[in-house]
């Protein structure tokens, strides 16, 4: 076993922190820019574009992992390498709009931001400030190299309680060490995942849409319920999937509102194949802040079943209990380290095979409790908190839904070019009356 | 004899509780819902595999009722009753 001591430079990517790394390759390389996403933080009143910096570059700057790049050790594990420290001050740029500028003008805005790629590989972190005169936008855009989605949103809560208790800075930079023993243990993951994936697998490839010839970045079109309306469908996901069942509830409706449109552009070969991101950071006493701590869960839901709601809950419920069982999340985790080895090309390739040159129908994460707790930002009182992803492609499509204090967020992001705005608009309205939302 | 099953099971069920959500056992009230704990869908089909597993029994496809799964102390009850 070739054991290196834990350094202060250098932290080993584990083998999904690879695969994130193989869907950010896949995805730069057809559209140009990272597999990035965007949180955005809807605030009343104005915010001070210096006040935001100064605070913003004094709180990066003790992070040095945030301008750090993916690097492959002499024992052949890949790393990030991390410079002594950051020298790189916070990007932020602002616009100022008109107070009664609409909601779909500021998401234009935003959606230039989310898919404007990074300067290069040192930058993974960018903000952007809109005044909007009575109520401001914040976004914070990232790439998944250096953080998932719930980390992101703990990195602005960190970032919210230091600005508002003015503690200290005492951050522990978490190790992770390179994962070279335990063969074995490794391959007989393998061996479970290779058997999984070839059940999921058909002799054709699953329902997929046909991306744009040109790509000009992602669009995204956001349903936001209020306390009322989240209420509402906690209680219809309780009594259609059961207690505490409501991400095979809201997978389900997306499957559904999904099929109607494929069904109405009379795409009609395959199955469904969805990957579904879970949290794999247990609360409170992991200081894990950066990088991804998140496996997947694999569903294949028949086409011939997916016009009928019940029976997709019933589908969904059944594999997450059989994946649940076998430790599919966990022997993903394990028989991912084994594909470090392979670069991010080769394995590209590679996870295109078992699906016949696809990756999935449609992306889904259903992010649960908000991880920012606070209520304000930098004092101002916090209207709404949303994610703007962009999905890896293939396949260039997903649905998502976020929770924000008592409000929830269900986010429709696609390739520009793969819907007509009718069919987006007509996915988010079906999906609104699915989920039982009057 | 019947009371210190049920006991048994249920400090069975905190302990498993504790473990998901990375908690002192002390922390976990068995008569707070699940949901209010911060056990979303996963934690919980993870809690009825486990549970499943270690008293040979079959959660999933017993009949329960929204009430069943509502607490540790109700969830006990009636896995006390299947075992």
């Amino acid at each position: 076993m070739l054991s290196l001591p834990f350094s202060k430079t250098k932290r080993y990517l584990t083998g999904i922190d690879w695969i994130i790394h193989v869907l950010n390759y896949m995805t730069k390389k057809e559209t140009g820019a990272d597999f990035m996403s965007q949180i955005v933080i809807e605030v009343s009143g104005a915010v001070n574009v210096g006040e935001l910096f100064n605070r913003l570059n004094a709180f990066i700057k003790n992070y040095p992992v945030l301008c750090g790049y993916a690097s492959r050790d002499i024992n052949l594990a890949p790393y990030w390498k991390i410079p002594p420290a950051n020298k790189i001050d916070v990007l932020l740029d602002s616009s100022n709009v008109e107070n009664d500028t609409s909601f779909e003008t500021i998401i234009k805005h935003l959606e230039k931001k989310i898919n404007t790629a990074f300067k290069n590989k040192r930058y993974h972190l960018a903000f952007h400030l809109i005044n909007a005169g009575d109520k401001s936008f914040i976004a914070m855009r990232f790439d998944h190299l250096i953080f998932d989605a719930a980390n992101a949103e703990a990195f602005l809560d960190l970032f919210q309680k230091q600005w508002k208790e003015e503690t200290p800075f005492d951050y522990k930079f978490a190790p992770e060490p390179a994962h070279l023993s335990l063969w074995m243990e490794k391959f007989m993951a393998g061996q479970r995942v290779n058997r999984a994936f070839l059940k999921i697998a058909d002799n054709v490839a699953p329902r997929v849409l046909p991306l744009p010839a040109v790509k000009n970045g992602f669009r995204f079109k956001i349903l936001s319920f209020d306390k009322k309306d989240a209420d509402t469908i906690f209680e219809n996901a309780f009594n259609e999937a059961g207690y505490l069942m409501l991400m095979p509830y809201a997978l389900a409706a997306s499957v559904y509102c999904l099929h109607k449109m494929f069904t109405d552009r009379l795409i009609s070969s395959g199955d469904y194949v969805i990957p579904v991101s879970i949290n794999m950071k247990k609360q409170e006493k992991e200081n894990k802040q950066f990088f991804n701590n998140v496996s997947f869960f694999i569903f294949k839901i028949e086409a011939d079943i997916a016009g009928n709601f019940s029976a997709i809950i019933n589908s969904i419920k059944k594999q997450m209990y059989d994946q649940v069982k076998a430790d599919f999340p966990g022997d993903l985790c394990k028989a991912s380290m084994l594909m470090r080895i392979a670069p991010l090309s080769v394995l590209g390739r590679l996870m295109k095979i078992y699906l016949k040159g696809q990756v999935a129908s449609f992306s889904f994460s259903y992010l649960g409790e908000a991880v920012y707790t606070s209520y304000d930002f930098m004092g101002n009182n916090i209207l709404n908190l949303f994610h703007m992803p962009r999905v890896p492609v293939p396949p260039g499509i997903g649905i998502f839904f976020q929770r924000s204090n008592e409000r929830m967020n269900v986010i429709l992001s696609y390739l520009d070019g793969m819907l007509k705005n009718e069919e987006a608009e007509e996915i988010l309205s079906l999906l609104k009356f699915r989920l039982g939302v009057k | 004899m019947e009371k210190d099953s049920n006991k048994a099971v249920e400090e069975s069920l905190i302990q498993e509780v504790a473990a998901i959500l990375s908690r002192d056992v002390g922390a976990i009230d068995p008569e707070i819902p699940l949901h209010e704990m911060g056990i979303d869908s996963l934690g919980f089909v993870e809690l009825l595999v486990i549970m499943e597993k270690k008293y040979n029994i079959k959660l999933m496809e017993s009949g329960l009722t929204k009430n069943d799964f509502k607490t540790i102390r109700s969830l006990s009850v009636k896995i006390k009753d299947l075992i």
